[in-house]
């Protein structure tokens, strides 16, 4: 792609968030989302590739239609209430209306059948804007109208940790299988919302670097599934090892980062006296750790055999920067220590 | 303690830094050393039992016998893998012991925790090196299998525990253990008690393994490599029944009706895993079950909740660690010689290793808890506690007492006695390594007897 033309579409990425996050009024708001939306869309069509295409085009008509939603349900509560302010109470029925619009946009379950689709027919980088800097807008959104019915959210988070976790039990696609990672942690922050947003903040701030390292290390690999996986260890030996770590630690198991963001959640559902939901969300957190453990296996933990030639890849000088990765892989494995401090930097 | 964790932590330069050729002594050397360390915190003369303590990690009567048998399995273990990675690239072997020694810190951290949610924490984080060192370096590809099983039976059982928790510290405002005991008892419905105190217990009863949630035992002691097989049969089981002796002083209202299921299920799991034992093709898989059995001795003493039971429990699980330890450190040299674990293969071994019979034979000893070793005493202050309870216990614990010493008795002779088979060929001699292994883990357990108080634990 001509760099004039992607570095237009990434400013209009940042223009479109960053006008989300600082508007009050739903008209500014929601021309953020759309802007970031058609902002992103010549970026994943850039691979003239029907499935590129094809994810594409379900990508735009998702996002247009929450769009639309979003413009229906802020017009309705003008109409109610008589003003256009975001951080102004909502009624109650437009304040569903946008949770849910907002909810698709995001990708949470039972709105969350686009994501896996959309993500399997883009390139990983794009894949990994998608699953991030694409979640930062709506995300915000809803943060700022909440409490809005309380079960209905509770119902979303639930229905995604689960369906996140069940739904990426039977792929062997990486893509979709990040995906169903992406809406199982989605879950995670949409249930603490309600109560506490710096923990949902929390939780998409460690999301984002283990979620990052993931993209990246598939990325070096060049694989989209977990066969080619195997053939990770004769390329990048280190990266190899450290990877099941990155990968439990997105399935949140301590001492890892991941454990973060899950321990504190849980201390909120249980100070909220909801233990029952805590207890299924912890326990469907079980779910995503199976698929989690199945690429570690498929990665580091076996060795497939390989003629010797294969073997030498890793004695090559590689041309792609390593900090990044290094830094991110380091932040999504050895956080926990920190929690005081990270807690202290979100808390208002 | 920062004594122990330093010295510890720098196992780890250590390993990667040291040349090839003196990886393996220099790692001994030092875990040696560090095991030697930590024997001071035996003596303890403290009044209120607590010692070495600091903001969070302290050590107390009842956690310094565990903390120094896990101290002293480093080494044991670093000895025992020392063949077996010979034949590995010198990357790999050392970052086998880089996992054995983040998991000794895991260990150390857990028992030595203060905290409840410190131990949670590290209770969970002993699961990364094992599961890595049980899927990585097992032999067959059942490994990961064995690994999920491993993995998902602990989760399954302690996330509830992580909610029991922390629904404790909303209601005490504390988790830490030195205040715990004297705070006011959680108030619930009465169904949602029962609820709490099973999450607060299944988690440490799989992890001991009760009989019922012991599946994943065996796979993974079949499954792991000789070093992981003895950090779990000797120390990590036993974070279970720490974990337990810790928790139930805070249960006290509950646990007089909730724990009557559990107690049956441990007693009668040491009758019928005795008796999988009894039939077993597998050493490695014989020697997991009768860790099972063992091991629901030592629920059943906790459960009972008497000072007898849990002195019993504490001396058995140590006594059961290094003897439970050191039989599949001979499991692993009959492995390493026939690459089977099958008993059929190897029989006869006196004939051949008969130095190794004498190690075999106490070993096995001290597995069905002959006089005066401190199993046997483990198990009469268990046997004697629930017998003061229910004189129908007898019946159990007797029967599985006399089946204990069937399949060590069974197992001894089958490796050891009678002809040397005619496939086994040129065995390699046993080696000094082999049998400086053996002394490491049998002398301790032999000097128990001079002095069984260091394990009497809180009521010494």
């Amino acid at each position: 792609m001509n760099p004039f033309v992607l570095s237009i579409l990434l400013l209009s990425l940042g223009l479109g968030t960053t006008l989300t996050f600082a508007s009050s009024h739903w008209l500014l708001a929601w021309m953020g989302l759309e802007i970031s939306t058609l902002a992103i869309i010549p970026l994943m069509a850039q691979h003239h590739h029907p499935r590129a295409v094809e994810a594409t085009t379900k990508y735009f008509i998702t996002q247009a239609a929450a769009a639309a939603l979003i413009l229906f349900a802020s017009t309705t509560n003008a109409w109610i209430t008589g003003q256009w302010d975001i951080n102004f109470n909502l009624h109650a029925f437009p304040a569903s209306l946008l949770t849910m619009a907002l909810a698709l946009k995001m990708g949470l379950a039972p709105v969350h059948f686009w994501l896996p689709e959309v993500l399997q027919g883009l390139d990983l980088t794009t894949g990994l804007i998608l699953s991030t800097w694409q979640k930062l807008a709506p995300f915000i959104l809803m943060c700022q109208i909440m409490p809005v019915n309380s079960s209905l959210i509770t119902f979303l988070g639930i229905a995604s940790t689960l369906v996140g976790g069940w739904g990426g039990l039977n792929q062997t696609q990486l893509r979709k299988i990040l995906a169903y990672s992406s809406i199982a942690h989605l879950g995670w922050m949409v249930l603490v919302m309600q109560f506490n947003q710096q923990l949902a903040l929390l939780a998409l701030v460690i999301y984002i670097p283990m979620t990052f390292s993931t993209f990246m290390i598939f990325k070096t690999n060049s694989s989209t599934t977990m066969n080619t996986l195997a053939a990770s260890w004769a390329k990048t030996p280190a990266l190899t090892a450290i990877t099941p770590l990155v990968l439990l630690s997105l399935g949140g198991l301590p001492p890892l980062s991941g454990f973060m963001p899950k321990w504190m959640i849980l201390q909120e559902l249980t100070k909220q006296d909801i233990p029952l939901t805590a207890s299924v969300a912890a326990l469907s957190a079980l779910f995503s750790l199976y698929f989690y453990l199945r690429i570690s296996y498929a990665m580091t933990l076996t060795i497939s055999p390989n003629n010797l030639n294969a073997t030498t890849p890793w004695r090559l000088q590689t041309t792609s920067s390593t900090l990044p990765l290094a830094i991110s892989t380091t932040i999504s494995a050895m956080l926990l220590p920190l929690a005081p401090a990270t807690l202290a930097l979100l808390s208002p | 303690m920062l004594k122990i964790l330093i010295p510890t932590l720098f196992l780890l330069p250590t390993t990667w830094l040291t040349s090839s050729k003196w990886l393996w002594p220099t790692a001994l050397t030092q875990s040696m050393l560090i095991a030697l360390a930590s024997l001071t915190w035996l003596n303890n003369s403290t009044d209120v039992g607590w010692a070495t303590l600091n903001s969070y990690i302290a050590t107390d009567p009842l956690s310094t016998p565990l903390l120094v048998l896990s101290c002293w399995l480093l080494p044991l273990m670093i000895l025992a893998s020392q063949n077996h990675l010979s034949s590995e690239p010198v990357n790999r072997q050392r970052m086998y012991i880089t996992l054995l020694t983040t998991l000794q810190l895991f260990l150390i951290l857990a028992f030595g925790a203060t905290e409840m949610i410190m131990f949670y924490v590290m209770f969970e984080a002993t699961l990364i090196p094992t599961l890595l060192v049980i899927t990585r370096w097992g032999n067959q590809t059942e490994r990961l299998n064995a690994g999920t099983y491993f993995l998902f039976y602990t989760l399954a059982g302690s996330l509830p525990l992580l909610v029991a928790l922390l629904m404790l510290q909303n209601n005490a405002g504390t988790l830490s253990l030195l205040i715990l005991p004297y705070t006011k008892p959680l108030l619930l419905t009465p169904f949602g008690s029962n609820i709490w105190w099973a999450a607060c217990m299944i988690a440490f009863l799989v992890k001991m393994p009760l009989y019922g949630m012991h599946l994943w035992l065996p796979k993974a002691h079949v499954e792991a490599p000789v070093a992981g097989s003895m950090v779990l049969a000797a120390v990590l089981l036993k974070l279970g029944g720490y974990g337990m002796m810790r928790l139930m002083v805070m249960l006290e209202p509950l646990s007089k009706e909730m724990v009557y299921p559990f107690i049956v299920l441990a007693l009668w799991g040491v009758i019928m895993t005795g008796s999988i034992c009894l039939r077993q093709t597998d050493l490695k898989s014989l020697i997991a079950y009768s860790s099972v059995s063992h091991m629901g001795l030592v629920a059943g003493g906790i459960l009972i909740q008497t000072p007898w039971g849990f002195t019993g429990a504490l001396i058995l699980m140590i006594a059961h660690g290094l003897a439970s330890s050191a039989l599949f450190c001979l499991a692993n040299t009959n492995y390493e010689r026939t690459h089977s674990r099958t008993m059929l293969l190897a029989r006869g071994l006196q004939i051949a290793l008969p130095l190794m019979t004498t190690w075999w034979f106490i070993a096995s000893l001290a597995n069905l808890a002959l006089p005066p070793l401190p199993n046997l005493m483990g198990e009469l202050m268990i046997l004697t506690s629930l017998f003061n309870w229910s004189a129908w216990t007898l019946v159990l614990t007797g029967a599985g007492t006399l089946i204990t010493a069937a399949y060590s008795l069974y197992m001894f002779l089958m490796s050891q006695r009678g002809p040397l088979p005619q496939h086994m060929l040129a065995l390699p001699p046993s080696y000094t390594r082999e049998h400086l292994l053996m002394a490491l883990h049998l002398i301790p357990l032999l000097l128990i007897i001079l002095k069984p108080a260091l394990l009497w634990g809180w009521f010494a």
